[in-house]
């Protein structure tokens, strides 16, 4: 058993090794690679395949009881300094390996299909594939350090994907911003990973707890700073899982491609700031504040994401409020101490999200058939409805993900969200009530999106909504982007109204992208049944270290089905209550939406507009920053420099005036030079 | 007596140069291979001499060869190296090879061209090499003139502005370093220009202020720090590629190697009191130019200010008195070395086919130069310390050494280490926003009119691939970099840890003492 754990970085080797074999295609014989196409996605789905497969035998050996395995390497020395690398593979992380590489494979079959067409198709298999080495990287690192280097990593991989479509405006645009933001919460993680080593002298987590546990019980460090350093840490998840205030990058990078969205900014690295709090979990647990300010952080954004969703039009977008929103959960579930609930929501969420966003590349992807490969138009649910009847089965997989993600029983959803509301009860009651409440709003907005893409009529022929939707995007480029593309872009959208003939009719995706729909369906529905209250063995499995966990004959015993009742009970209710809603005005369109938005207009256009968040950054963080930043360059350029070129000025004037004065400057010059050092030497040696 | 490998290194491409007025060269290719073998045999040369010679676990002084010059007035030709110059004179090597390499369109009076690169090529080594100070004043001095003559001759339309403030900059600067290091010859009771001799001078604390005050303004020109700092990038702003490559990879290590080997080294008691300047002016340099990037319209005063906000990691790593942070101060001229050279070498591609460094006149030029697009997107990750490149360990270790300081105290600590992250988020700001500019979007019709955008070509892949390689091999294992100069940076941390108040070895320890416990040896351990 000893060899399959020694060889266990091979799991984010592997894939890196067929990102540096395809890159290394790409830069040296760029037109080979290209026309080899499928053979490089052979190269990258099979070693992504065996990391997975790597990936189950350790969570099969780690579910036998295998004890936890550790291997480290020093890395940097400075003097007595030494900083170590690793891995470390235990419970925790096998279940997270094994999540990565499921998604991550079948996310890649699916890129066969979706980016078929696309000249950069080899580039993308390229990047998914680093992506995918850099994420398993950052899962079992043993350190603060290194899940520093691969969180930074991934958030590179993110912008590469995200600026895949270089050409567009808005994608350029959004990978910046995604840069950017998450550069604000690495900062504050790397300060507070930089006191926390100060404070206890380590990276290690359960030594950084320990150690300033101590400290804080006998005085060395104050409670105060030590919960600073908590929440700085906290800063890093608060920007990489979307989280209030630093959100606003995720629904802008949805600008890239859609298989990207669901790996990426749906199951994996956005889960990566709910696996560091479990990761820090031995830090935080032992400071009361920083736990609130995590519970809270998620309940906001829970609540935040889901009012904003409720009227999204681009479904996409939709999805990605949904996914801050769901992200909001878990760190709440982890902020009330619930670090099973929180790990088994992710997991949970991981397949069904992953494939809500696949399900609706797919509908992209029939949309573009019909609408052209404009993403204002093959995105916009308006355009769509009554898909069903042309791609069953994206619709009945995209169902049993609504139905998992609303919490209906006995769906995925519904037990990891169920374990995290009874958590947040116990913990505080107004949490509970933010996540009750947001669980009804989900269920609404997503069955909302449901109906309008796969019910009803379609409309994708409508071409005066169209016109009316492709108008209303072009003031709406990019932060600082050129006016002059704008007319560019009018005329773009102009000449594509009329150059090409498209079908009618959407159609089913091809078997490369229905495959993993289907295949993401099964734990999508059944993966819940490991999370039950009375039989949990997802917590029996993964725990907070030190937690003593009930066996699950205690865990039988203690259940109490008048308490899961009524817990279960009332948010089902309130997922009950949203979908009656969406049914009567999605469905059976007996409620008009539209006369609601007007009775309510201010709270419509605060949702529609995502509480103006990217305005307020915009006039505050984007235009202050340019503005603070030409500032100092007029500074620059007419106090530092100006002062240097007047002197430049004097002395050119009396190096004039000299050449008349004097006709051997040189011996000037060093006469000047041994005056001075005479002056000095005689002054100090005199004194 | 053994070979004299480093006055071999920094001769031969002098005396070389001197042969290139006769080397025959009709087709206008002779020379330019002519000054690339030189280059490569040299640096092959560089990196064999040290292969077998240096030993790594030597703190000293090593391979020095000592002859007398001109006995009377005490100069004698002395140099060798130890952990500081080492990886400086490699880093030289390599540097200027490749921008030989990058020199290759080349053909405005090409003779006197690699006359002169090949002269900066000797002169550049000799900066680090030699240990008398009369000679480093000399070699400063000469390597100045070969630059200087690169930029007023194949300098931009602004040249001879750019290249007399380079001029009056740095020599004005070197003026500081003659009258500071006749001083510290004419000291005490022996007369000598022995930088070691000179260093166990005991020479009183206001001497050593006034020193190390005219040392800090001749090396703040060059590294460069502000409000010292606007001679360079009118400097950048009107180079070609090559001088470039040689400005930002080298020319501004020596500010910071001299700081190290002269401040630090010979006057400690002053670097005490100097130090938190340092650190302020370091930080002033993160954000100042950090800030003053992001507004630059122009590519190449763009990168120039760049450089000037990752020199400040330098000053705040060599106040630190830390090993770490001295080694992560080191680690940053190195690597700052190898991406601002790749950085400046990208810009020269890119002019080669737009035409224009401003990004207004840019956009969407990724779309026909995707070799182009790669390779600017790697440096510039590089430059914004992504992890995995050279950039972010320098950084961390500086970071890392400068909050565990002992030497400040901790409201200090907490400001400064703040503040400098700040620089954390501003850089990617600038450099980001830069690549959308030129890169991203829908391509600039005005200039795809103009201008026929080639993609990179095999020789410019080449270059930046060959200056990828240890940028990210020293970021995925940086012990390959730090262990050849731990040795000399320890000896020098702890020799000026004796000269601060306050500060015993038992602090020190009980400060490490969670990193050293943390740290079992590195062995499988299962629990």
């Amino acid at each position: 058993m000893e060899a399959i754990y020694q060889y266990a970085w091979l799991i984010p080797v592997l894939p890196l090794l067929g990102a540096t074999i395809v890159g290394l295609g790409l830069i040296s014989y760029n037109e080979v690679t290209n026309r080899l196409r499928q053979a490089n996605a052979v190269v990258i789905i099979s070693s992504i395949g065996i990391a997975m497969t790597y990936s189950f035998a350790l969570l099969a050996s780690q579910i036998q009881g295998h004890a936890p395995y550790r291997y480290s390497f020093d890395w940097a020395t400075a003097g007595d300094f030494h900083l170590t690398m690793g891995f470390v593979i235990d419970p925790i992380v096998s279940v997270m390996l094994s999540i990565v590489t499921t998604v991550a494979l079948l996310v890649m079959i699916y890129t066969d299909g979706y980016m078929s067409h696309d000249p950069g198709y080899v580039r993308f298999y390229s990047y998914l594939s680093l992506f995918s080495a850099s994420m398993l990287g950052l899962v079992i690192s043993p350190n603060l350090v290194q899940i520093y280097i691969f969180w930074e990593l991934v958030g590179m991989c993110s912008y590469l994907l995200i600026g895949f479509w270089f050409d567009r405006a808005a994608a350029a645009a959004a990978c910046q911003k995604a840069f950017v933001t998450n550069r604000v919460g690495d900062f504050g993680f790397l300060l507070g990973m930089l006191g926390l080593f100060w404070a206890t002298g380590s990276f290690e987590f359960t030594e950084i707890g320990e150690r300033l546990s101590e400290s804080i019980a006998n005085g060395s460090i104050s409670a105060g700073l030590a919960t600073l350093f908590g929440i700085l840490v906290f800063l890093g998840p608060v920007a990489k899982s979307a989280q209030f205030p630093l959100h606003v990058w995720l629904p802008d990078a949805m600008e890239g491609p859609t298989p990207i969205s669901a790996l990426i900014h749906a199951a994996t690295m956005v889960a990566a700031g709910v696996f560091l709090i479990a990761r820090m979990f031995p830090v935080f647990e032992h400071l009361p504040t920083v736990m609130d300010t995590i519970a809270w952080t998620g309940a906001i954004t829970a609540f935040l994401g889901a009012s904003i969703a409720i009227t999204q039009n681009d479904i996409k977008k939709g999805l990605a409020y949904s996914t801050m929103s769901q992200l909001g959960y878990m760190v709440m579930a982890m902020g009330v101490g619930a670090y099973s609930a929180g790990m088994f929501h992710l997991m949970t969420h991981a397949y069904f999200k992953a494939m809500l966003f696949l399900g609706s590349g797919s509908v992209i992807h029939g949309m573009e058939a019909v609408v052209g490969h404009d993403p204002v138009l093959a995105q916009d649910m308006r355009l769509m409805g009554g898909l069903r009847k042309y791609m069953p089965v994206t619709a009945a997989t995209f169902g049993i993900g609504t139905l998992a993600i609303c919490g209906v029983p006995p769906f995925a959803g519904f037990w990891s969200k169920d374990e995290i509301l009874s958590s947040a009860f116990h913990a505080n009651p107004a949490l509970w009530a933010i996540g009750w409440l947001t669980a009804g709003i989900t269920a609404f907005y997503m069955f909302r999106m449901y109906f309008s893409t796969f019910e009803g009529e379609f409309r994708g022929g409508d071409m005066a909504m169209r016109k009316q939707l492709k108008l209303a995007t072009l003031p709406n480029f990019g932060p600082g982007a050129m006016d002059v593309r704008e007319l560019d872009a009018t005329s773009e959208g102009e000449d594509e109204g009329h150059d090409d003939h498209h079908d009618s009719e959407p159609h089913e995706s091809p078997t490369t992208m229905v495959l993993p729909l289907v295949l993401l369906a099964i734990p999508s529905a059944l993966i819940g049944f490991l999370g039950m209250p009375f039989a949990n063995y997802f917590e029996a499995f993964v725990h907070a270290p030190g937690e003593v966990v009930p066996t699950l004959a205690e865990m039988a015993e203690e259940f109490d089905i008048v308490e899961f009742g009524i817990m279960a009970g009332s948010s089902v209710g309130v997922g009950l209550i949203g979908i009656s809603l969406a049914v009567l005005m999605y469905l059976q369109r007996k409620i008009d939406p539209s006369a609601i938005a007007k009775k309510i207009e201010p709270l419509y256009n605060l949702s529609l507009n995502k509480w103006y968040f990217d305005e307020i950054y915009d006039a505050l963080f984007v235009k202050g920053s340019r503005r603070l930043a030409r500032q100092v360059m007029e500074v620059d350029y007419r106090i530092v420099d100006g002062a240097v070129n007047l002197t430049g000025l004097a002395t050119l004037l009396s190096g004039e005036s000299l050449k008349y004065f004097e006709t051997g400057r040189a011996q000037f010059y060093a006469l000047t030079i041994f005056a001075a050092v005479l002056g000095i030497v005689v002054f100090f040696g005199v004194s | 007596m053994d070979f004299p490998w480093l006055t071999f290194i920094i001769l031969f491409p002098i005396a070389a140069a001197l042969l290139v007025p006769v080397i025959p060269d009709k087709d206008g290719k002779t020379l330019r291979w002519y000054a690339l073998v030189v280059g490569l045999i040299d640096f092959v040369t560089i990196v064999w001499a040290f292969y077998s010679q240096y030993d790594i676990n030597e703190s000293g002084l090593q391979m020095v060869e000592r002859y007398a010059w001109l006995p009377q007035i005490q100069l004698y030709w002395s140099v060798g190296v130890d952990g500081l110059s080492m990886p400086l004179v490699i880093l030289t090597g390599f540097i200027t090879t490749l921008a030989i390499l990058a020199a290759w369109p080349v053909s405005f009076k090409p003779r006197l061209f690699y006359f002169l690169m090949l002269v900066m090529y000797g002169g550049q080594i000799a900066v680090f090499a030699v240990q008398d100070m009369m000679l480093f004043f000399l070699v400063w001095e000469l390597e100045l003139i070969p630059v200087y003559l690169i930029l007023s001759i194949w300098g931009g339309k602004k040249r001879l502005y750019a290249a007399t403030k380079f001029i009056i900059y740095t020599a004005g600067g070197s003026l500081f370093i003659l009258i500071a290091a006749l001083t510290m010859a004419f000291y005490g009771d022996n007369f000598t220009f022995d930088m070691q001799a000179i260093a166990e001078k005991d020479i009183p604390a206001t001497m050593q202020l006034w020193l190390y005050a005219a040392f800090l303004i001749a090396y703040g020109v060059k590294l460069p720090i502000f409000p010292l700092h606007t001679w360079l990038p009118d400097a950048h702003g009107e180079a070609t590629a090559p001088a470039h490559m040689l400005l930002a990879g080298i020319l501004l290590k020596m500010g910071g190697y001299a700081l190290i080997r002269m401040n630090v080294g010979m006057l400690p008691d002053a670097h005490v009191t100097f130090a938190p300047v340092l650190v302020i002016l370091g930080v002033v340099n993160i954000i100042y130019a950090a800030l003053t990037s992001f507004a630059q319209r122009n590519l190449k005063r763009k990168i120039a200010y760049s450089s000037i906000s990752h020199m400040g990691f330098v000053l705040i790593g060599i106040a630190a008195f830390t090993d770490l942070g001295m080694s992560g101060a080191v680690l940053q001229m190195v690597s700052h070395g190898l991406i601002g050279a790749s950085l400046f070498f990208l810009v020269g591609c890119t002019y080669d086919r737009t035409h224009t460094l401003m990004l207004d006149e840019m956009g969407g030029v990724g779309q026909s130069m995707k070799k182009t697009f790669a390779m600017w997107t790697a440096c510039a990750m590089a430059s914004l310390a992504l992890p995995g490149m050279s950039g972010f360990v320098a950084e961390l270790m500086v970071f890392v050494g400068f909050a565990t300081s002992d030497a400040y105290s901790l409201t200090f600590r907490v400001a400064i280490v703040c503040l400098a992250a700040i620089g954390v988020i501003l850089t990617p700001i600038y450099l980001l926003s830069m690549l959308r500019e030129l890169l991203y979007g829908p391509e600039n019709k005005e200039l795809t009119a103009k201008e026929a955008l080639v993609d990179a070509e095999p020789r410019e892949i080449f270059v930046i691939g060959s200056l990828l390689v240890p940028i990210i091999g020293i970021g995925l294992y940086p012990k390959i970099l730090t262990q050849i100069y731990d040795a000399t940076t320890i000896q020098l941390v702890a020799r000026l840890r004796d000269n601060v108040p306050g500060l015993e070895d038992a602090k020190i320890a009980a400060a490490l003492e969670g990193a050293t416990v943390q740290q079992a040896p590195p062995v499988v351990d299962r629990f």
